[in-house]
């Protein structure tokens, strides 16, 4: 999973000062809502709209990336190893986002991993099989690109804005293998966008279409997450507003 | 927390935006005196004169630059194009002539988008130049069009220098401030297509070819700009997190390949110019 397996990682956690706070992340599995419906005592998750904010922000996309990952695995429905192998890494992969994410944010993170409450018929449905899977994991990773994306701009810190160009690459090399794996072409095709172009910020778009990832809104990906119906957590903030 | 994010940042700027000096170019760099002497140019030109040498780049020379090599990529694709019609690649199976064919297109967009905002910018496209026959020989020290499995080994090299070297601007258009909002948006929405365009080729590999290679980067040494940043709080040591290249490390990478290729006459130049700058021996 990791090309310079722990000392990297763990040297970088010192540097931010924050070792060991994104350690238990990894291992901690999201509580899942047992009885449909029951969002009683269900945390509201608040963006607001600073470095802060739009971190957290990205910290929840990969927290749902990384769950769906590991819920796919557990499925059983991957059977190819070819298949398995991508679901296993990318799930990996979002784990360590999250992880480095933690660690950023530190006391700063505004929510806990198992404070998030997943939709459990949500989930079930779009584990039904492979093609759902798969489709799944396309629209999840190109939307972390177009979210990632649409967060560059609004960025202060330069290290923040290199840790999101270097986490959004990866994202789009995650789209494109779950793309392959049903023989659906790289790049996006306008068709497939779920905002339109008419809908885009134009500003922060001046390039559209095929060639080109465009800029989405935290309010635009906040759309996109909840018609996946995988979250029970409300989500408001300036951010999403 | 905030003292060490803040000296976290210091490190950056100074191991980061302050290698991004292209005086500072060396003489491994010699090659790539075709644009060194553009950018040259550009610094000596009385519309930049504010922070001249030593500091980072504007939007406008940032803009030249991913116009060269979205250029040079638009020319690597069209060439491939010629070979897979009637060259060295007409036996690649057809979903990797339909990949270079529409990552082609795409990079043709790239450069035709990137024109008329270097014009918005007052710069002037058409003195962007690149060969009119560049010598894509420089990236595996042979043709990359001969066969498949060698082209397919150039782009991958290829995409994943332009995903780093549009990464490593990224930071310097976000100092140039609001003004440059929109131009870090259209460079983002070009970055992660080019990560997309390094991921297909890599897939192709790995199914095509069983080469044993994955859409994403699990070892730097998979890749020809330095990957590691040792003294940066972001793990690209990890296969999660991609690595950029500075634009004095771009342009002594692809410097080699600016340099038009030579007629097969003249062969001893050609082979005393590997020598001074293979690409190749960069990684």
């Amino acid at each position: 999973m990791s090309r310079i397996k722990g000392s990297a990682s763990r040297r970088t956690l010192l540097k931010w000062g924050l070792c060991g706070l994104g350690a238990a992340a990894l291992t901690t599995v999201p509580k899942l809502v047992t009885a449909q419906g029951n969002i009683f005592g269900v945390k509201a998750l608040t963006f607001n709209a600073d470095d802060v904010g739009i971190l957290n922000f990205a910290l929840l996309l990969e927290e749902l990336e990384a769950a769906f990952y590991a819920a796919v695995v557990q499925s059983g429905k991957i059977t190819n190893p070819t298949e398995l192998d991508y679901m296993r890494t990318l799930g990996a992969h979002e784990a360590e986002h999250v992880t480095f994410l933690r660690g950023v944010l530190g006391a700063n993170a505004t929510f806990a991993t198992n404070q998030l409450s997943f939709n459990k018929p949500g989930l079930n449905a779009v584990l039904q099989d492979r093609e759902t899977i798969l489709n799944t994991a396309v629209s999840l990773e190109d939307t972390g690109v177009h979210a990632y994306n649409g967060a560059g701009p609004s960025l202060k810190n330069p290290t923040y804005l290199l840790a999101a160009g270097s986490i959004v690459s990866v994202e789009g090399r995650h789209a494109v293998g779950a793309r392959a794996l049903l023989q659906r072409p790289a790049t996006e095709l306008p068709s497939e966008r779920k905002v339109s172009d008419a809908e885009l910020v134009p500003e922060l778009n001046p390039f559209k279409d095929r060639a080109y990832d465009e800029l989405y809104t935290p309010k635009q990906i906040v759309a996109i997450v909840s018609s996946l119906n995988l979250l029970n957590n409300p989500i408001t903030g300036a951010l999403v507003a | 927390m905030k003292t060490d994010l803040d000296s976290a940042t210091q490190r950056i700027d100074k191991a980061v935006l302050g290698g991004r000096i292209l005086h500072r170019l060396t003489a491994a760099a010699q090659a790539a005196v075709l644009i060194v002497s553009f950018f040259f140019g550009l610094f000596l030109a009385p519309a930049a004169p504010a922070y001249a040498q030593g500091s980072v780049p504007t939007p406008q020379e940032i803009v030249a630059y991913a116009l060269t090599l979205e250029k040079l990529e638009a020319e690597f694709y069209r060439r491939a194009i010629e070979a897979a019609t009637s060259g060295g690649l007409a036996s690649a199976p057809q979903v990797a002539k339909d990949a270079i064919r529409s990552y082609g297109e795409d990079e043709m967009q790239h450069v035709a988008d990137l024109s008329t905002v270097l014009t918005s910018l007052g710069g002037n496209p058409s003195s962007v130049t690149i060969p009119a026959n560049p010598n894509f020989n420089a990236i595996l020290q042979r043709d990359p069009f001969a066969n498949p499995a060698d082209f397919l080994l150039a782009g991958q090299y290829v995409e994943d220098l332009g995903v780093a070297a549009y990464k490593g601007q990224a930071t310097n258009l976000q100092a140039a401030g609001d003004a440059a909002k929109t131009v870090l948006a259209g460079a983002l929405e070009i970055h992660s297509v080019e990560a997309r365009h390094a991921a297909g080729i890599r897939y192709l590999r790995q199914v095509l070819l069983n080469a044993d290679v994955r859409p994403w980067i699990r070892d730097p040494k998979e890749v020809i700009y330095q990957e590691l940043r040792p003294d940066n709080p972001i793990p690209f040591g990890s296969e999660a997190f991609d690595g950029f290249a500075t634009m004095e490390e771009v342009l002594a990478l692809v410097g080699p390949i600016l340099q038009p290729a030579q007629q097969s006459s003249s062969r001893s130049s050609q082979s005393a110019m590997r020598t001074q700058t293979p690409v190749r021996a960069l990684w």
